[in-house]
C-alpha cells in the first residue's frame, strides 16, 4: 500500500503534465468548429470556473513553494545543532508538501484546460507571446518533480556523512521552484503591465524575454516568494494545531505545539517585510499604470483595501496574541507581560487607523452633522501618510513584542566583550551595511533635483528633513553598536527603537502631510525613508539580540505542549486569515485589470467583463477558501494513510527542553 | 469523526461566514451596491449631466481629481473652489487660458479646458506632476463625444456651458483626428449589435427590387454583374467590421481598379462611372445602376478621376438595421 501510494504520488504530477503538453498543441491545431471567443461551462459563468480553479491552484501553489524554503533551513539547523527533532521536523513538513504536490499539478492542468477551452482566442493570443517558456516551465516542472520526491524518499539514505547532499536536493527543490514560479508570474504581471509588444496594434514584437521581463514581475515574484513562506509557514502551523488538539500524549503535544511555534514563526518572519514588498509593488503598479494604480487605491478597489487591512491587521493582532500565550510556557517570561497591554494597545489603534476609509459616501443629514463631507479629525487618518506611519508602528510592535518572546526565559547576558571575534566583525559588518544604505539614499535626497518630479526649485527645502533624519538612524545604529560594545547591548536596543519609531512613525506620519500638501510627488521618497529607517532597526536589533543573549543564562526551560486550546485556535485563525487574504489579493491583482485580458492591448469582451461588487467577492473568495481548507485537510488525511511512518521525534527532549533548543 | 476536528470545522466555518458577512456590509457603507451603470456617450447625448456620470464612473476622472469637497483623490488638482488660484475649474480657466497666451499658445477658456484633456502634458499645474493618462487610448478610452460632455461638465463648474464652442475648439477637432485613427491594439474585437439573418441577406443582396440590390453592381459565384468588385470570397479576406465600413461608407476606401471617373463631353453631357474597358479610340463605362455606355474618346472634352466611390453612400438611410445586419450576415459567409 505505502509502496503503491509513493509510486502514484510521483507518477501523478508527471502524468498530468504530460496530458496537458500532449493535448495543448491539439486545442489550437483543431481545424474545426470554428474558433469562439469564449465559451461557458456547462451553463456556467466561465469567469466564476476559472476563478475558482486559478485562486485553488495558487493556493496549493503558494503552499509547495513556501514549505521547502523553511523545511531545508529547519534541516540545516539540524545539522548543525545535531538535533534530530530539527529533522524529523523538516521532514514532517516535507510530508506534507509530497502530499500537497500531487494536488497542485493537477489543478495546474484543470486551470490550464479551462483557459484553454473557455478563452480560446485569449489564450491563442498569450500562446503567441509565451509559447516558448511554456517548454521551459514543462522542463522545470520534471525537475522539480523529480527533485521533491528524490528529496522526501532519499530522507533515510542521505543520513550521516550524505546529509549535505540531501540538503543540497532541498535546495535544488527551492531553486526549480522559484524559477517555475517566476515563469507563471511573467505570465500573470504580462497581462497587467504588457510589454514587449507593440502597444498600438498589440502585435508581439518577437522576444519573450522582453515580455517575461514586465515592469511588474520581479515586484510581483517578491511579494509573491514571501507571501508563500507566511502561507506555507501558517497552512503548517495550522495542521499541527490539529494534531495538537488530538494528542493523546504530552510527548505527542509538546511535539506539536513546536511545530506550530516554528510555523508561527516562520510565517511572521516574512509577513513583517510583507508590507514593505507590497509597497513595492504598489508602487510600480501605478508607475506602470497610473490609471490602474489611482483604481487600485482611489477607485473601483480602494474598499477592498480596507478589507484587506481587517486580514492583516488580525493577522497581526492574532500573530501577537499567539507569542503572549506562548510567554507562558516560559518559566521567566512573565517578567515581560507586563508591556503587552501597551503593544495591544498600539496595535489596536494603530488598526484603527489604518481600517479608517478616507471616503464615505454620506447623507445629507450625516454630512450636516460632522460638518461636511469629512469628519475634521477623522479625514487625516484616512490618508497615505497616516497608514504609512501605522504599518510601520505595527512592524516595530510586532519584533518587539517577539524579542520580549525571545528572551523570555534568558537571564542576564553574557558581556559582548567575551564573545569572539565573529561577533564583533558581524555587528561592525551590519553597521557598514544599514550606513551605506542610510548614507546612499540620505545623499539622494540631498541632492535630488526638484525637476525630476516636475516641481519648482524651492520645493527642495521639503527633501531636507527625510534626509536628516536618516543621518540621525546612523549616528542612532552606531551609537546601539558602541553601546553593545561596551557591554550595554539593551540600551543600545532601546535607542535604537525610540529613535526609529520617533523618526519613521511619528516626524516622517506628520511630515507626510505637509508633504502631501506642499510636494505630493516626494511623498513615495518619504515611504521610502520610513522603510529604510525601520528595516535598519530591524536589522541591526536582531544581531544585538542574537549575540547578547548568546550563551546567557536561563531562568527556565520552555515547557512545550503546555499551551491553553485557545492557542492552537489561534493557529487555525491566522491559517483561515492568511487563506482569505491570498484569495482576496489574488481577486484585486486580477480585477484590476477591469475589462482587460492584458491591459489597454486586449479587451474583455465576455460577459463577466465587469467587476463585481465586494459582497459577490466575499461569497466567492470565502467558498474557495472553504474548498481549500477542506481538501487540503482531506490531502493531509490521506498521507497519513499509507506512507510510510515518520521517525518518532525526540518528543520527550522537546517536551523537556533540550541542550539545542536551550541554545537556540 | 474526531472531536478536535469537529470543533475546528466549526470554528473555520464561522470565521469564513464572518469575513462573507464583512464583505456586504462594506458593499453596504462604500455605496458599492448602488453603482451607477457606465452611459455611453453616443447614446445619452452630449450635456454636462453625461460628463457628470463619465467624471465619476467611466472616465475614472474622480480617482485623481476632486471637486470642492466631493471625492477625495489629491492626486491631481481640486476642480472646485479650494483649488489652484481658489476659484472653480470654469472660472479658472480663463486665467489659464492668459497665461497659455504668454507662454506663445494664444487660446480661448474652452481651448484650455479640451486642451487639459487632449493633451494633459502641455501645462501642468505646478505642484502635480505630468502623470495624468491620455484619457482616449487605452485603458480609459473615451469617445470624442465623452471627452466632450466632460468639457461640458467642467465648463459648468463655474463657467459657462458651451457645447458649440467645444465642438468648434481646434483642439477638439484634432482630437477628435486623433482619436479615429488610433489603434487599440488587439482589442477592438467587434461584434454586429443584432444577429442577421444570411438567408434574408441574400435576398436583399441579389434582389434588384430590394432596397439594397448589390447584385445590380457585384458578382458572388456566378450571379450578380461585373461593375463592381466581385465578392465571391470576400469574408476570406476582409473582417466584419470592414465590410460593414465598406457598405455606409464606399468612398472611405475603394478597392483598386475601381476608382470613378467624371466624363464631359464636347456637347456639354456628364458622363459618371467606372472605366470597364479602354482603347485607343474608346473608352466603356459602367454607371452606379450597371449601365453600360460607350464613349468614342474624341468626343470626350475632359477626364476628371473622382475620389467618390461610385456605390450609393446612403444605404445608412436605406436600409433599416435589420436588413444591415441580414446583409451583413450574408456577406460574412462569403468564404
Amino acid at each position: 500500500m505505502g509502496l503503491l501510494n509513493r509510486r502514484f504520488r510521483a507518477a501523478f504530477p508527471c502524468a498530468v503534465f504530460l496530458l496537458f503538453f500532449t493535448l495543448f498543441p491539439l486545442a489550437f491545431a483543431a481545424e474545426s468548429p470554428p474558433e469562439a471567443d469564449y465559451r461557458s461551462f456547462f451553463g456556467i459563468n466561465s469567469r466564476l470556473v476559472v476563478w475558482i480553479v486559478a485562486e485553488l491552484h495558487l493556493m496549493y501553489g503558494a503552499f509547495v513553494l513556501g514549505v521547502p524554503i523553511f523545511a531545508v533551513i529547519v534541516e540545516y539547523i539540524g545539522k548543525r545543532s545535531k538535533d534530530p527533532k530539527y529533522d524529523n521536523l523538516a521532514r514532517e513538513f516535507t510530508k506534507l508538501l509530497a502530499a500537497a504536490f500531487s494536488t497542485t499539478a493537477a489543478l495546474g492542468g484543470l486551470l490550464a484546460f479551462s483557459l484553454i477551452g473557455l478563452y480560446p482566442k485569449f489564450m491563442g493570443y498569450l500562446t503567441s507571446v509565451f509559447h516558448e517558456s511554456y517548454y521551459v516551465y514543462a522542463l522545470l516542472f520534471f525537475a522539480e518533480s523529480f527533485t521533491l520526491y528524490l528529496y522526501y524518499y532519499s530522507w533515510d539514505r542521505l543520513q550521516g556523512k550524505w546529509k549535505g547532499l540531501h540538503i543540497f536536493l532541498g535546495i535544488l527543490l527551492n531553486v526549480w521552484g522559484t524559477l517555475l514560479m517566476l515563469i507563471a508570474n511573467s505570465w500573470a504581471s504580462f497581462m497587467m503591465s504588457p510589454a514587449g509588444i507593440d502597444k498600438e496594434t498589440g502585435r508581439f514584437l518577437g522576444s519573450t524575454l522582453a515580455a517575461v521581463a514586465n515592469p511588474l514581475w520581479i515586484p510581483l515574484a517578491i511579494h509573491r516568494f514571501l507571501g508563500n513562506i507566511a502561507f506555507g509557514g501558517l497552512i503548517a502551523g495550522a495542521y499541527a494545531a490539529v494534531k495538537f488538539l488530538g494528542a493523546r500524549s504530552e510527548a505527542e503535544k509538546a511535539h506539536y505545539d513546536w511545530m506550530g511555534y516554528v510555523g508561527n514563526f516562520v510565517a511572521m518572519a516574512a509577513l513583517i517585510s510583507m508590507p514593505f514588498a507590497g509597497y513595492y509593488l504598489g508602487r510600480e503598479v501605478y508607475s506602470a499604470s497610473p490609471v490602474m494604480g489611482n483604481n487600485m487605491m482611489g477607485g473601483a478597489f480602494s474598499w477592498t483595501f480596507i478589507l484587506q487591512a481587517i486580514l492583516i491587521g488580525a493577522l497581526f493582532i492574532g500573530a501577537n496574541y499567539y507569542l503572549w500565550i506562548g510567554m507562558g510556557r516560559i518559566a521567566g517570561a512573565e517578567r515581560y507581560l507586563k508591556y503587552i497591554k501597551y503593544i495591544n494597545l498600539i496595535l489596536l489603534v494603530c488598526f484603527a487607523i489604518w481600517l479608517t476609509p478616507h471616503n464615505l459616501p454620506l447623507s445629507a443629514a450625516e454630512q450636516l452633522a460632522i460638518g461636511g463631507q469629512y469628519h475634521p479629525i477623522l479625514k487625516w487618518l484616512g490618508l497615505m501618510s497616516a497608514k504609512n506611519a501605522v504599518v510601520n508602528f505595527i512592524i516595530l510592535s510586532t519584533f518587539f513584542s517577539f524579542l520580549l518572546y525571545r528572551r523570555g526565559n534568558k537571564g542576564r547576558p553574557l558581556p559582548f566583550t567575551e564573545h569572539g571575534t565573529t561577533a564583533k566583525v558581524v555587528l561592525l559588518a551590519v553597521g557598514v551595511v544599514c550606513f551605506l544604505f542610510l548614507g546612499a539614499y540620505g545623499w539622494h535626497l540631498f541632492t535630488l533635483d526638484p525637476a525630476t518630479m516636475e516641481l519648482s526649485p524651492d520645493k527642495a527645502r521639503y527633501f531636507k528633513f527625510p534626509a536628516l533624519l536618516l543621518l540621525i538612524e546612523i549616528v542612532a545604529i552606531l551609537a546601539a553598536i558602541g553601546l553593545t560594545f561596551i557591554n550595554r547591548g539593551i540600551y543600545g536596543q532601546a535607542l535604537l527603537f525610540a529613535v526609529t519609531a520617533a523618526s519613521a512613525v511619528f516626524a516622517l506620519g506628520i511630515y507626510g502631510f505637509v508633504i502631501m500638501e506642499k510636494a505630493n510627488p516626494f511623498l513615495r521618497n518619504v515611504a521610502v525613508s520610513q522603510f529604510l529607517l525601520v528595516i535598519s532597526c530591524l536589522i541591526t536589533n536582531t544581531f544585538i539580540d542574537i549575540f547578547l543573549f548568546k550563551g546567557a543564562e536561563e531562568i527556565g526551560g520552555i515547557r512545550w505542549g503546555k499551551m491553553p486550546i485557545r492557542s492552537q485556535y489561534t493557529l487555525i485563525f491566522l491559517c483561515i486569515m492568511i487563506v482569505l487574504l491570498m484569495g482576496l489579493m489574488g481577486y484585486i491583482r486580477s480585477g484590476l485589470r477591469e475589462n482587460w485580458h492584458v491591459y489597454g492591448i486586449m479587451q474583455d469582451l465576455s460577459d463577466g467583463s465587469y467587476t463585481p461588487t465586494m459582497a459577490y467577492m466575499a461569497r466567492v473568495v470565502g467558498s474557495i477558501v472553504l474548498i481549500f481548507l477542506t481538501s487540503i485537510a482531506f490531502v493531509f488525511w490521506l498521507a497519513g494513510l499509507g506512507g510510510e511512518k515518520t521517525p518518532a521525534p525526540d518528543l520527550a527532549s522537546i517536551a523537556g527542553g533540550t541542550e539545542g533548543e536551550k541554545k537556540r | 469523526m474526531k472531536r478536535p476536528f469537529l470543533s475546528a470545522s466549526i470554528f473555520t466555518f464561522v470565521v469564513i461566514f464572518l469575513f462573507i458577512y464583512v464583505g456586504e456590509v462594506l458593499t453596504r457603507i462604500s455605496g458599492e451596491a448602488v453603482r451607477s451603470p457606465i452611459i455611453e456617450g453616443s447614446t445619452a447625448g452630449v450635456s454636462p449631466e453625461l460628463g457628470e456620470a463619465i467624471f465619476w464612473g467611466k472616465g475614472a476622472c474622480y480617482t485623481c481629481h476632486s471637486i470642492g469637497g466631493r471625492g477625495s483623490a489629491i492626486r491631481g488638482p481640486n476642480l472646485g473652489e479650494i483649488g489652484p488660484l481658489k476659484m472653480p475649474i470654469g472660472a479658472r480657466a480663463v486665467l489659464r487660458a492668459q497665461e497659455r497666451a504668454k507662454q506663445g499658445k494664444p487660446m480661448a477658456a474652452v481651448d484650455y479646458l479640451v486642451e487639459s484633456l487632449a493633451e494633459p502634458g502641455a501645462y501642468v499645474v505646478e505642484g502635480f506632476k505630468n502623470e495624468m493618462p491620455i484619457i482616449w487610448r487605452p485603458p480609459i478610452r473615451l469617445k470624442p463625444d465623452e471627452i466632450k460632455a466632460v468639457v461640458a461638465y467642467i465648463q459648468s463648474q463655474g463657467g459657462t456651458v458651451d457645447v458649440a464652442a467645444i465642438e468648434n475648439s481646434p483642439f477638439f477637432q484634432k482630437l477628435k483626428a486623433t482619436a479615429a485613427t488610433a489603434g487599440a491594439g488587439v482589442s477592438e474585437a467587434w461584434r454586429p449589435y443584432i444577429q442577421g439573418d444570411p438567408k434574408l441577406g441574400d435576398d436583399l443582396f441579389f434582389n434588384p427590387e430590394s432596397p439594397a440590390g448589390c447584385g445590380k453592381c457585384h458578382t458572388v459565384g456566378k450571379k450578380g454583374e461585373k461593375v463592381g468588385p466581385e465578392l465571391t470570397h470576400l469574408a476570406a479576406t476582409r473582417t466584419p467590421q470592414f465590410i460593414l465600413e465598406a457598405i455606409l461608407e464606399p468612398s472611405k476606401e475603394i478597392a483598386s481598379g475601381f476608382d470613378s471617373v467624371l466624363l464631359q463631353t464636347k456637347d456639354g453631357h456628364f458622363i459618371s462611372g467606372i472605366i470597364k474597358q479602354e482603347d485607343a479610340a474608346s473608352m466603356t463605362v459602367a454607371d452606379s445602376q450597371g449601365q453600360l455606355q460607350k464613349v468614342a474618346k474624341a468626343e470626350i472634352a475632359e477626364r476628371v478621376p473622382q475620389k467618390v466611390s461610385l456605390m450609393p453612400g446612403n444605404f445608412g438611410e436605406i436600409l433599416t438595421v435589420k436588413d444591415l445586419h441580414d446583409l451583413l450576415a450574408f456577406l460574412t459567409t462569403l468564404k
